[in-house]
């Protein structure tokens, strides 16, 4: 909200707003979901951009009501037409508002970790590192296997609690090996899983989103 | 245990169910749209000629690939400037190799690259493995077995993939390339091709003008025989060649 | 059939998990995979020519099932032509009944058997033991497993699991051979024992990785050279096959031979292809004189019938997906309780064998998206996971099995997330609940919920914030002016 606002755009928050419905969706519970969804459809269908803090949510919005509402073809064209007007936070900064310096300042090596569905489903790969890479003071260093899973995956860190951790020690002996001060995630599923074990651990790596870096200034 | 079906007796059935679950209730009576199925044989002659075409305009470098990427896959390659030079290649790597029994299959190549006499000068008295009269199934496969090289020629060879065709047939067995440790194969200029696709359009052109006689067996050696199922370990030479050698004439 | 105990799946998956050895060879096995993968696409191709690859055999394995009951008639009638003979087979039942008739009209003692996972499937050796014949696997990897009396742990490495010791301890028992912890020493054991089979076998069993329509050609993609042998050495040989193994034309086998081998093992190409359409003409050397093809349902047909899964059957079972998989990579291939594992065993096992043994399956994976974008038939395993999932959830009786307690959480959730202020209330008491274990924002148990109990083991759960965002918003952000010189609307 702030970094938009110090881009000078008019932000809003439809106070309605919930949830975008992925959970049931891959819970498998679709018609849930549908539910879910077409409230959020009713609650930003008018607005003229929907800007998403997180791939997953936009993945499930750009590419997954296509599946949901299938056969629902009402729904199905409200529903691209709201993807269509969906960005993703990093990829609206960098590709419609134009800029990758966004006036943050922080300090330290900072790594990235791609989230899956920011990278394989909306193939957002260097919006976030050149936001990164715009934030003063701050240098990215890629850790080794950057695009592999955390080990999150939703329901898949519920009902197998034992498998995600062991992928999610991976990623963190990556970010431990990166030397940086702070992880960078721009999906809040992987960030929620990332943070609690390195907080659990008692890491001395900070797990920030995207957003949260680029509204620092310095201070 | 369910009664066994004859043979067919289940294809009707069968391929009315899968029809079926594809949501039909008709057998499809035209040939689907696919390119490479519904060419006939006059346009396949026509592309043959051209794949043809190509490959003797570019065959010193296709050769050439076909050296680099041999060795690349674990071939030991040797270039001969003629069959004479060819066949005395082939001694030398018999003798380097120890040999004890070498076997040969009977085709052309060799009318061309006497190997006989040149093993025979370091000491090694090639056989020819072929059912011939008298052999039966068993003498000729323990024949194989025993022997310590093969040496044959191919059909092909191709440079994508280092890829030699060989086809069995009158005078080439099937063991003479696989039962022996160690392979010979002698390459003619003429039987290098480009790429596997000139390969299978030259082969589809084939059987389209075989007319009933049909060749059913053939086989890319592509390297030695290998594995890595122990511990992802490569390791050659399991149940084929462990060391393969190919004599490239030009 | 094989049995299937992907019930279990959990269970198994913890205890590879804490297998250490396991967990050593996994890490070795994938990474070299990966990377060799990745090296040889890139030196030969480059993404864009190996993406339109990908693209066109995916088309063309699509297209061949669409119209698979013709195709079907078309491999028959090569075949037959060429001398063989073709067999249908509805299930694993009918397949086995029929290798063990053609073995026992030819009075067969000894099978050797080159890699078929649908072999596998059918547990034609346990059939062909009980009636007194000896099968014989003669691929390295399978030849272990079978004297260890296991299942492959990876379809293209299946006994990537198994250490030196265990291969010379297993060697020794069955073998009498001397221990030893040379490798190259173990094959050549193995080479020694199999020439024997070789020469003994009156029957051999191939699988097939193409079948051509038009020339009833059956390709076999091997490194060892024992398809070669199996397809040479025996008076008699059997092809068994899945029904979605055709391709139309001989001239598509340049693109798959392409792909496979570089997506399997990252190799240009095996060592090996063997081309085989029917038995030996009468002036041939060697090599056998009965031909039999047998197709293969055993609950394909669950695939081909469900528009959204049928892309499953373009599997040209190369392990990309299996090596590229966190899961798997965690897991190994034993935990998935059936004949196919990693991503595309947990598409294929549910529709073919048990959709309510094997529920467990399609949610055995994060939906990362890795095996989709490996595929060298472009199979959108997430998206075939999630068609599986809504059927576990809310599909027929037969298909549907979640537990109360998922159905109680997303009943409640569905409830919250329907309006603003139903999430509110919901999310208050949520607060208030989930705050009174948190210890410094940190959240190290959360007794009350057992379904997110196991989470909690390994890491911290946030505690909720004391004000939701929206209540910030209300309350302050909407308040402070955003800039003036706004161009941007919202």
């Amino acid at each position: 909200m702030k970094v938009l606002r110090r881009l000078g755009v008019d932000v809003s928050f439809p106070e309605d707003q919930t949830c975008c419905g992925q959970i049931a969706f891959n819970g498998g519970f679709r018609s849930h979901a549908a539910d879910v969804a077409k409230h959020f459809l009713d609650v930003f269908e008018n607005e003229e951009q929907v800007v998403v803090p997180s791939g997953s949510c936009a993945s499930m919005i750009k590419v997954y009501y296509r599946e949901l509402f299938e056969d629902d073809p009402e729904t199905l064209e409200r529903a691209q037409a709201v993807g269509e007007r969906t960005r993703e936070l990093s990829d609206y900064i960098v590709n419609v508002v134009g800029t990758s310096d966004v006036g943050a300042a922080s300090e330290g090596l900072v790594t990235y970790h791609d989230a899956c569905h920011l990278l394989r489903e909306l193939r957002i790969k260097e919006a976030p590192r050149s936001l990164i890479g715009g934030v003063q003071g701050v240098e990215l260093q890629e850790m080794e296997d950057s695009d592999a899973c955390c080990g999150f995956g939703g329901l898949f860190s519920v009902k197998f609690p034992e498998i995600s951790t062991a992928i999610l020690n991976e990623k963190l002996k990556n970010i431990a090996e990166s030397g940086a001060s702070a992880v960078v995630a721009n999906d809040c599923g992987c960030l929620m899983q990332i943070r609690g074990a390195m907080e659990r651990r008692g890491m001395n790596v900070r797990a920030v989103h995207l957003a949260e870096l680029l509204a620092e200034d310095g201070a | 245990m369910a009664p066994t079906p004859e043979e067919h007796s289940n294809k009707d059935a069968f391929i009315l169910r899968v029809r079926k679950a594809l949501g039909r209730t008709e057998p499809i009576v035209h040939m689907p749209d696919h390119p490479s199925l519904k060419s006939n044989a006059v346009r396949q002659q026509e592309k043959v000629r051209t794949v043809i075409a190509r490959n003797e305009a570019r065959r010193s470098q296709t050769l050439d690939r076909l050296a680099k990427t041999a060795a690349a896959a674990s071939w030991n390659v040797r270039r001969a400037g003629d069959a004479e030079e060819a066949a005395s290649i082939v001694a030398e790597i018999a003798q380097q190799s120890g040999v004890k029994n070498l076997v040969r299959s009977a085709e052309d190549v060799f009318k061309r690259v006497n190997i006989d006499a040149t093993l025979r000068s370091v000491g090694v008295s090639p056989a020819i493995l072929a059912s011939g009269r008298t052999r039966s199934r068993g003498a000729l496969r323990d024949m194989a077995f025993r022997a310590d090289m093969g040496v044959t020629g191919v059909s092909y060879a191709i440079a994508e993939t280092a890829s030699c065709a060989v086809t069995p047939r009158r005078g080439v067995a099937r063991l003479a390339s696989l039962a022996p440790s160690s392979l010979v194969l002698l390459i003619e200029p003429e039987q290098v091709l480009e790429s596997l696709d000139d390969f299978f359009a030259i082969t589809r052109l084939n059987r389209m003008q075989a007319r009933g006689r049909t060749v059913n067996y053939f086989n890319f050696i592509s390297g030695p025989s290998r594995t890595a199922d122990i511990e992802q370990t490569l390791t050659i030479g399991v149940h084929g060649p462990g060391e393969v050698h190919m004599v490239i004439l030009g | 059939m094989a049995e299937v105990k992907s019930a279990d799946f959990k269970h198994a998956a913890g205890r590879a998990l804490r297998d250490e050895k396991l967990q050593h060879a996994l890490d070795h096995v994938m990474e070299h995979f990966v990377g060799a993968r990745a090296n040889v696409i890139e030196a030969d191709f480059g993404d864009e020519s190996w993406e339109a690859m990908r693209t066109r055999a995916a088309a063309i394995k699509q297209s061949t099932l669409e119209h698979l009951d013709y195709y079907l008639d078309m491999v028959d009638k090569s075949v037959r032509r060429n001398g063989g003979h073709v067999y249908f087979a509805d299930d694993a039942a009918q397949a086995n009944a029929i290798v063990l008739d053609i073995a026992k009209r030819n009075g067969v003692k000894t099978v050797i058997k080159s890699k078929s996972m649908v072999s596998e499937e059918m547990g034609v050796n346990h059939v062909l033991e009980r009636e007194g014949i000896e099968p014989v696997e003669t691929d390295l990897g399978e030849y272990i497993i079978q004297l260890a009396g296991e299942t492959p742990f990876h379809i293209i490495a299946p006994a990537m699991h198994k250490t030196r010791q265990e291969v010379s301890s297993l060697f020794q028992e069955w073998l009498k051979t001397a221990p030893t912890q040379d490798i190259k020493r173990l094959c050549v054991y193995a080479r020694d024992a199999l020439r024997e089979k070789f020469a003994a076998a009156d029957m051999g069993i191939s699988g097939a990785n193409f079948i051509v329509a038009e020339t009833g050609t059956v390709c076999l993609v091997t490194n060892e050279g024992n398809g070669r042998m199996t397809t040479s050495a025996p008076r008699i040989h059997v092809v068994l096959a899945g029904m979605e193994k055709i391709v139309p034309a001989i001239e598509d086998l340049a693109l798959f031979l392409r792909l496979l081998p570089r997506s399997a093992t990252g190799q240009r190409i095996t060592s090996y292809n063997t081309f085989v359409g029917g038995p030996r003409s009468p002036s041939d050397e060697d090599g056998p004189e009965e031909f039999h093809l047998v197709f293969v349902d055993n609950g394909r047909l669950n695939l081909l019938r469900d528009e959204v899964m049928r892309e499953a059957l373009r599997c040209i079972r190369c392990g990309a997906c299996l090596n590229h998989c966190p899961v798997y990579q965690k897991v190994g291939g034993h935990a998935y309780g059936w004949v196919y594992s990693g991503p595309i065993g947990a598409v294929v096992t549910p529709p073919m064998t048990n959709m309510k043994v094997a529920r467990e399956l399609p949610y055995a994976s994060t939906l990362c998206g890795k095996c989709k974008d490996v595929c060298p038939v472009k199979i959108d395993i997430p998206r075939l996971l999630l068609h599986l999932r809504h059927k576990v959830a809310e599909g027929t009786a037969g298909e549907r099995s979640a537990t109360w307690m998922e159905r109680l959480f997303v009943g409640q959730w569905h409830g919250a997330m329907r309006s603003r202020r139903a999430l509110e209330g919901k999310a208050n008491l949520g607060r208030l609940l989930t705050r009174s274990f948190a210890r410094g924002g940190k959240v190290r148990r959360l007794p009350f919920a057992p379904m997110v109990s196991g989470w909690t083991a390994s890491r911290d759960f946030p505690a909720p914030a004391q004000k939701s965002f929206a209540r910030l918003w209300r309350e302050e952000l909407s308040h402070e002016s955003g800039s003036a010189n706004g161009t941007e609307q919202r």
